[in-house]
Formats: structure tokens, sequence, C-alpha cells
């Protein structure tokens, strides 16, 4: 009874041979061509499609082992490699032991890859373009124009005044020594003929004796004196409390011009919080990691500063993990818009409730490199639709009154307004307000309580 | 020679002061009542281990050196309008493999309409579009200036990813993704996903009212974790 029949077993034996053929024939055919054949071009374009976002080409490491020299490393059969790619929930039920080794090495740190809709041929095209990478890119060339106000920045007046001043203190000193000089010449050569030496007088003396023969031309000059000095005083004076161009240093050179406006990433990425509470928020790190746990390296400082948020916040961008039992050390930005303690401002009643652009207070932000108060020549100067130009310096109480008088208040933009449109509609008194708000056709913030001292004041 | 130092002296003294006035952007200029400015008072985004007018002896030293940008403490429930607290529950999915495998079960709170759509596109237009892209497509600014690639395509390969998947990659973050937790309340990453969905269906909204949780599979999940923090402390 458990005697197999000779016919069958030979069969068995027949297709098992047969198979085992088929299996060495497929394995050469794919040995022949997975890491040595295919289309690096197209390769490139698959690569970027499915696999960039998560492999570099080289060995470092993104939100996944770099795939640079995985031809040596790879310590399965390269069937095992292709079913990865394609089922890697498969190739781990399958249970190879590298694979397994691969899955211990790196849980925790990355996912497990998902299906990657590719074929056997293409993933062949993909090998040859991870096996040739092109060269890294030099010195990335600005294709995108955006111009930063430090492009045209001339130090030159300032470093003028240094020179004129160096100038001005070496030729008073030659003309001191030269008197001092001309003194002593004078004073020998009256000994030489026996006269009296010059009295002894001092400098003052001298000018003073100088400015008694010609007093037309003193009083012209301490008229000229007074006037400039008055008008220094009264432009100085002018100036307290006027934070118009202050643009401190920041712990880490963050350019605006390159996120803003070469990247497109809105203002309130970063200053999420504009829409919601009183300040605009500057961005934790968490948020800038965001985008650098993959950006390790800067258009315009390499990685020299975004080294600087890794050590905030305790990334190691070699191995692409966060260090374990680090405590964030928060990067201390130095605030710029800084108003005094007895003045009330809110981010989310002008943006979320008035509408209004960034731009309209913060100046033209996608040409700043760090955090600076833009003048209001600047600011006026920007073609944005909706803008209200003011005159007064930026951030002084002159400045915000101006906008209240002039900015306009639609009431049918908020429930709000639509609610106390319609309670003021539905009486007599209220209407006559109504009729004194809306006597030039516009509602503006001053007439509907901007201007109460407490509104801001508390 | 006395009379003379005292006038180089003088003129030492005019030259500094006058140097003094060239512009400097690190200052903020000159301040009236600079308390009112630098004050005591806890300020945010104020590093008052730098306070130029000493008020250091009045603050307590917690409070010194910890200045501005940090990420919200774990479990911040945000201050806020009612309407946003309800959508503030602590998310019961853990941030692990199983965990997102699980969330596909999850569904969003919101009905689907055209309301919340907008609401969504308001927020992705600002949030996402930097780099997936106008469309969805994965071709974002930061993608196009080749920073970022292989950002995959909501029509895509992303055109069967579950709005429950969704939302635990905004709350986790995943691959190249980061948590976005920090920057959208619970409500708001609803709605961008409300919005993410109708980019999948290629530009179409398929209405209807959203479904109840399925909380069967993470009360399971909930208690596993649990189970796995106090294993150790049982031996």
């Amino acid at each position: 009874m458990n005697r197999v029949p000779f016919g069958r077993c030979k069969s068995r034996f027949r297709a098992t041979i047969l198979l085992s053929i088929l299996l060495v024939f497929s394995t050469s055919v794919l040995k022949a061509g997975i890491f040595d054949e295919g289309d690096a071009a197209n390769g490139q374009v698959l690569f970027n499609a499915n696999c960039a976002s998560c492999h570099k080409v080289d060995e470092s490491v993104l939100a996944a082992p770099g795939l640079g020299g995985i031809a040596e490393r790879w310590g399965s059969s390269e069937e095992m490699l292709v079913k990865w790619i394609m089922n890697p929930n498969g190739a781990i039920e399958s249970g190879d032991p590298y694979i397994k080794s691969l899955i211990s090495q790196y849980e925790g740190s990355f996912g497990i890859m998902t299906p990657q809709p590719v074929s056997e041929d293409q993933i062949k095209d993909i090998f040859a373009y991870i096996a040739n990478p092109p060269p890294p890119p030099g010195d990335p060339e600005d294709t995108v124009a955006c111009p930063t106000i430090h492009d045209n920045d001339d130090e030159v007046s300032s470093a003028a005044g240094i020179w004129f001043l160096i100038i001005g203190i070496l030729f008073l000193i030659i003309a001191l020594s030269a008197a001092g000089a001309n003194r002593s010449l004078k004073n020998a050569s009256l000994e030489s003929q026996g006269k009296e030496p010059l009295p002894n007088v001092s400098y003052t003396t001298l000018v003073m004796q100088w400015m008694s023969r010609n007093k037309a031309f003193v009083s012209v000059i301490g008229l000229f004196a007074v006037c400039y000095f008055v008008t220094v005083s009264y432009i100085g004076a002018m100036g307290i409390g006027v934070y118009e161009g202050y643009e401190p240093e920041q712990p880490i050179w963050f350019s605006h011009a390159v996120h803003n406006c070469e990247n497109e990433i809105d203002c309130e990425y970063c200053h999420h919080s504009a829409r919601k509470g009183r300040h605009a928020g500057i961005p934790s790190t968490n948020v800038c990691m965001n985008c650098h746990k993959g950006i390790k390296k800067g258009s315009k400082t390499g990685t020299e500063e975004i080294n600087k948020i890794y050590a905030a916040i305790g990334f190691d961008p070699s191995t692409g993990a966060y260090k374990e039992d680090h405590v964030e050390d928060p990067i201390k930005w130095v605030k710029v818009h800084n108003l005094p303690d007895h003045v009330f401002f809110s981010h989310s009643q002008h943006v979320e409730v008035g509408g209004l652009d960034c731009r309209n207070c913060h100046g033209p932000v996608e040409t700043f490199i760090s955090g600076r108060i833009s003048p209001v020549e600047e600011t006026n100067a920007q073609n944005i639709p909706g803008l209200i130009e003011l005159s007064k310096p930026t951030l002084t109480m002159g400045w915000c009154i101006e906008c209240h008088n002039k900015a306009e208040i639609d009431l049918q933009s908020s429930d709000y307004y639509i609610e106390m449109h319609d309670r003021m509609k539905s009486n007599e008194r209220g209407q006559e307000e109504l009729r004194a708000i809306l006597d030039d056709g516009k509602a503006t913030v001053k007439e509907l309580g901007g201007w109460e001292c407490a509104k801001c004041h508390y | 020679m006395n009379k003379r130092r005292t006038n180089l002296f003088i003129v030492a003294a005019a030259s500094m002061m006058l140097a003094s006035c060239t512009v400097n952007d690190n200052s903020p200029g000159l301040e009236f009542m600079p308390d009112m400015y630098r004050s005591p008072a806890v300020e945010a985004y104020v590093d008052y281990g730098m306070d130029p007018y000493n008020f250091s002896d009045s603050l307590a030293v917690s409070q010194r050196n910890h200045p501005s940008a940090r990420k919200p403490v774990a479990g911040t429930i945000p201050y806020g309008a009612q309407s946003e607290l309800s959508y503030a529950m602590p998310y019961s999915y853990p941030n692990t493999t199983e965990g997102y495998e699980a969330s596909a079960a999850n569904r969003s709170p919101l009905i689907h309409n055209q309301e919340n759509v907008d609401k969504g596109k308001e927020i992705y237009d600002r949030m996402c579009i930097h780099c997936h892209g106008k469309k969805g497509a994965g071709d974002g600014t930061i993608s196009a200036n080749g920073f970022i690639l292989g950002i995959p395509a909501y029509d895509g390969k992303l055109a069967d990813l579950p709005e429950g998947k969704m939302y635990h990659t905004l709350t986790f973050g995943k691959g190249l993704m980061g948590s976005h937790a920090s920057q959208l309340s619970s409500k708001e990453r609803w709605e961008v996903i409300e919005y993410v969905k109708v980019l999948q269906n290629g530009g179409k909204l398929v209405e209807g009212n959203a479904p109840a949780t399925e909380e069967v599979e993470v009360a399971e999940i909930v208690e596993e974790v649990i189970e796995e923090i106090h294993a150790p402390a049982a031996h």
C-alpha cells in the first residue's frame, strides 16, 4: 500500500529537475541583468518618481538607507531583491535570513517600504542609474529671480563718513603741530634778533582774539552751526522709539528670500499661529525639520547653518535618526517686532478677521534675509492688491491709528458684523448711529471704535 | 602743553560721538522708556537670559534661558472655542507601523460637503502646496527646485489611501514628511483631508455623511501597547 508506483515517482523526479533547471536559468538571466544592464536615463526618471522620496543614490540616509553600493552590499539572492521591491511584505513572509536581519537592523528608525509599482525591467533601469549616478551639481545657478535688499546694499556711505573723520582728525593734528612748530621757529628767530619771545598765550586765547577780529564771519558760521545742531537733534529725537530698519543678527543665518520667494513657502506655514493667536509665532524646531529632515544642504550656506538646527533638536544627519534622550536646546531667535508692555496687538484680529496680507504691515519680506522692520517707504512701494499706504514710521502709534482711520470694513464680511448691522438697523438710535458711520459710504475701523484708547491700551 | 592735551581730548571725544552715529542693524535705536519694551513681565519669544536691563533678579530661574520656539508639551489641548475642543480628543492610534495600518479604520468626523472642502483648500494652499503641488501631483516648488523628490501623487500612488491613514500621517509624519500636529489642529487636519480626498478623486467631491469611528481595533492596539509598557515592570 505504501509503495509508490515507479512511474509516478519518475515523473515527479523529472519535474523537479525541470523546475530546478528553470530556476537556475531564470536566476542566471536575472544575474546577467539586474545590476549590469539597463537604461540609466529611464532609471533616473523612475528613481525620482518612486524611490527618491526615501532613498538617495549615494550612501547617505534620507528616510531610508542610501542605495549606493547596493550591488556589493545585498546579502541575498537577486530575485529576493526584486521581490523586496515589488512586494516587501511577501519578502518578509518568505523568511529570508538577510531580509530578517535588515528588518531587525532598521526597525524603529524607518517604516517598512511600500510595494513599488515597477516591473523587473524598470528595476534594472533603476539599478543602472544607481550604479552610475550623475556627478553632483556644482554651485546651483540662481535661476529664480529673488533679489534681496542686501544685494544692492552700499556700505560706502558709513565707510566714507569714517574716512572723513579720520582725515579730519589727522588734519587737526597736523595743523596743531604746524602751529606749534611755527611758534617755536618765530621764538627762535626773535631770540636770535635779541628780542623778547612771544607771550605764552593759550590756543583758546588765540582763537578768541581771532574771533573778535572776524565778528561777521564768526556770526554767520555760528548761525549755521546752531541750525545744524537743532536739525540734527530734532531728527535724532524723532528717531526715538522708531524701529524702522532694525534687523538684528540671528543665531541662524535664515533667509526669508530663499524660503518664501525661491521655494514659495507660505508665511503661515512657519508663522502658523497668525490666524489663531496674538503672536504670529516663531516656528519651533520641529517645523524646520518638516523639510530639513530631507534637505541637509542649503543653496546659500551649505550644511553650516542647517547643522545648527540639527544640533538644537538632536538629529544626526548621517543616520537620519533623532538622538535618544536629547533635551531640546531651543534656538534663541532675537525678537524683532517688539511692542511696549502697554500695547495690545493681536495677529488673529488683523489676519483672520481683517483679512490683511502679511506684507501690508511687514513689507516685502520675500526680499529680506532675516527678520527686519520694514521702513514705511518700502512697504508703500509694493504692488499688492488692497495695500493701505501710510506715512508714519512703521510700528509707531501714529502708524497704527493712521491705518485704523483709513482701513475700511466690509459689514458683510463676518457673522459678527452682520449680526451687529442687523441689530443697529432694528431700532431708531441704531439707525442714527449707522447713518453717522456710513455718511461717507464706508465704515472705517476708527468709526467702529478703532480709535478708542482701551482698544489697544489696557 | 596741558591745554593742548585737553584740546586733543575734546577732538577725540567729538569724533567718537560722531562715529557712533553710523547705522547699526543690530541696535533697535533709542528707546523711550526702555523698561516698557523689555519689561520683567514675561513676554513670548523673549530670551530673559539675555535681558539687557538686568531684571533677572526678579525673575524665577526657570524662566531664564528658556525662550521662544519650543514644541508644545505632549498631550497639550488647545485653548480655544468649544467647537475646536470637540476635535481635540487624544488620538488613540500609536505611532508604530501597526498603528499606521490600523488607522485605516479611522473615519473623519466631518461631513463630506463643499463647505468643508473649501476650508480644506484654504489650509492646503498654505500648508501643503509647496511640496505636494497645486493639484496634489507631488510637483510643488520644493520638488521642482530639486530639494525633495518623488513626492507621490494623490491621484496616482496614493489614490487608494484611506482618510484614516492620511490623518495618521499628518499627526505623526511618515517617511520624509514630518508631523504637522503642532501646526494644524485636529479639526484643520480633517478639513485638509477633505480637500485631499477631492484631489484623489480627480477634483470631484463624493458627498455623504461620515460613518461612525470604528473604535474596536483601536482599543485592542491600545491594550497591547499598555501591556508592552507594563511587561518589563512585572519581571
